[in-house]
């Protein structure tokens, strides 16, 4: 299980639904900066676009080896593709192949001395920040989950590394109650090619305490104190012993399995983390 | 901890903070300013300029690459023949941190990149029997270094000085006798021969076999072969091909040129740009002209009537200005 290599034989799909909600015009502190977490969840999912894009690219182009979609949810419960041309899905060629739109960034670098050194470099930027109205998170993981359940039906997919559904949000749903949410969670759990069930990954990026970021916790690690981390710690799959040795190289020798796919707060190294080990583990070629 | 593509792109946009011995070197980028990357199986890579050469930069995506690379470069190290370039390991070159603070040094592999062209840049510019002579010449070497490339693919060799020089020895074996190049020598010799029949006829070839390459169907237009790719027209407009006929670049734009030097003069509705072999933008397609002179890799562009002159990476090199001309 979750040993299948994703080649363009077997192809798999990742689908990004990402809260651009009223509440994302909060202010937080994220990659040692103020920002507003609109600007947070931007940068994290153009992290995993870029990172998804650039493992694809080999010396004769990109190849194709999996489809995205990216669905935001925003506004009068309104759940929309961010991809060029609104489309729904897109094979990560036809998103390389489409122009990047790319944008300066403040970064900040900690020097071998201590003190901080700012740095303005490009960067890629897909997803512009948004914060406006409403957080229909159950309409976007229920679109998720008609997306990932159509792409499994394929005849074509039916041995492919499973589809990894990332959620990115601050874990305030308005269009449903949290029984609902864990519904629709469980539902796209439970879709599955014959290489294992599909992953959802809950990134959970919040503000209004001093707790660590963090990544792939175990149940101990997410009682962190936040009045969602228990319940989109719920929904998130629990991680496949196949990837137990990298999450552990990844957190340290002290972690300890089962691990669950969610983080907090994790900057983009930690996210990304997230794709190459699956990467890694299952041999992209 | 292995750090992400991502890392690694921040990490050569910003040497000076970032790498301990490369601190003053500088990234190739695109016309985006970005990075160009290269994932192989185990590894991403970029070229950089440091101390006046062109170098390959690799960081290996797992752990499992490391001992591997070790072996390879500590040999590597004690050959001393002309044709082995520079191949290392930058222990803990990279810093870079973590979400939760954490500092981390990731190991690089640092690879001198012999001056000279890509091996399938050779097939149109050197004769096929002198490749061939090239192919015996460092099967003979690495036999007698007691070493196996074990990766010498087209993509692992550059023409060099009247020679094929290995690049890229992340897979080297050390054993004698050694044979684990033989198959992959056998195909460079066919990609040869394949190579100069499928050079275009001139009036001396009339007399050679010849086999005429196979049609690319499915297309309203065909272009033909350069540098591995097929321009053609479709529906939705001009856009590349491989030789098998595979996409490689989206029929998207109004008119398109043909590839040299792994430049293409394309037109879309909002100018003329230009491309590489991947189809991104070295120069942006905002221009009323853009006219790409491969043999001197200079660029003149076109906007509002004035000439300006740009150069092989999309870098603007003067003004636009009456005093900048084409020419013939």
């Amino acid at each position: 299980m979750y040993t299948q290599s994703i080649t363009r034989k077997h192809r798999t799909a990742f689908v990004l639904t990402i809260d651009c909600s009223g509440s994302m015009s909060e202010t937080m502190r994220f990659r040692g900066r103020e920002m507003t977490k609109a600007e947070a969840v931007a940068a994290v999912t153009n992290d995993l676009l870029f990172e998804l894009i650039e493992r694809a690219r080999r010396n004769d182009g990109v190849r194709d080896y999996y489809d995205l979609a990216v669905l935001s949810y925003s506004g009068d419960d309104e759940v929309r593709s961010l991809l060029p041309g609104g489309r729904e899905t897109m094979s990560v060629a036809e998103l390389a192949a489409s122009e990047m739109p790319v944008r300066r960034e403040s970064v900040e670098y900690r020097l071998p001395d201590g003190s901080m050194a700012i740095r303005e470099i490009p960067v890629p930027a897909w997803i512009a920040p948004q914060a406006a109205g409403q957080t229909p998170m159950c309409e976007a993981l229920r679109r998720a989950r008609d997306l990932v359940r159509g792409w499994t039906a394929r005849p074509e997919h039916a041995a492919s590394f499973p589809p990894v559904v990332f959620n990115i949000t601050d874990g305030e749903a308005t269009d449903g109650d949290e029984e609902e949410l864990r519904a629709v969670a469980q539902q796209i759990r439970n879709l599955r090619t014959s290489d294992g069930n599909v992953l959802l990954i809950n990134i959970h990026i919040a503000c209004g305490d001093e707790s660590q970021p963090l990544f792939f916790p175990s149940r101990d690690e997410a009682c962190y104190p936040n009045r969602y981390a228990a319940l989109l710690y719920d929904c998130s799959s629990e991680m496949p012993e196949a990837f137990d040795a990298a999450i552990r190289e990844a957190k340290g020798p002290g972690a300890i399995p089962p691990f669950r796919g969610m983080s907090y707060n994790a900057s983009a190294a930690e996210l990304v983390a997230m794709l190459n080990i699956g990467s890694i583990s299952v041999k992209t070629e | 901890m292995i750090a992400t593509l991502h890392t690694f792109m921040r990490a050569l946009l910003t040497p000076d903070l970032s790498l301990r011995t490369l601190s003053d070197a500088r990234v190739i980028t695109g016309n985006d300013a970005l990075p160009r990357l290269l994932r192989t199986s185990r590894f991403v890579e970029a070229e950089i300029e440091w101390r006046g050469a062109r170098w390959l930069l690799s960081m290996p995506l797992t752990s499992a690459a490391v001992p591997h690379i070790e072996r390879a470069a500590s040999f590597v190290r004690r050959l001393t023949a002309p044709w082995v370039h520079e191949y290392r390991i930058l222990s803990g070159e990279m810093r870079w941190y973590d979400a939760a603070g954490t500092e981390h040094a990731t190991d690089l592999v640092l690879e001198r990149l012999p001056e000279g062209y890509a091996f399938d840049e050779a097939l149109t510019a050197v004769a096929a029997e002198t490749l061939h002579g090239a192919l015996d010449r460092l099967q003979v070497r690495l036999r007698e270094a007691g070493i196996a490339h074990n990766n010498l693919g087209e993509k692992n060799l550059r023409w060099s000085g009247g020679d094929l020089v290995p690049i890229r020895y992340h897979d080297l074996k050390v054993e004698a006798p050694t044979d684990a190049d033989t198959a992959a020598f056998g195909e460079l010799h066919r990609i040869v021969d394949r190579a100069a029949v499928a050079q275009p006829q001139t009036v001396g070839d009339v007399a050679a076999t010849y086999t005429a390459p196979k049609p690319l169907g499915g297309h309203r237009w065909t272009g033909n072969l350069f540098e591995g790719l097929v321009c053609v027209e479709d529906e939705t407009g001009f856009g590349y091909v491989d030789a098998q006929n595979r996409p490689v670049i989206p029929s998207r734009y109004l008119w398109a040129g043909d590839f040299h030097e792994g430049r293409a003069e394309v037109e879309t509705p909002t100018g003329m740009g230009l491309i590489d072999r991947e189809g991104r933008y070295v120069i942006a397609p905002e221009y009323e002209i853009v006219e790409y002179r491969p043999a001197t890799s200079a660029v003149y562009v076109r906007r509002d009537g004035l000439w300006a002159l740009f150069d092989y990476s999309g870098r603007q090199l003067t003004d636009f200005s009456e005093t900048v001309k084409p020419g013939v």
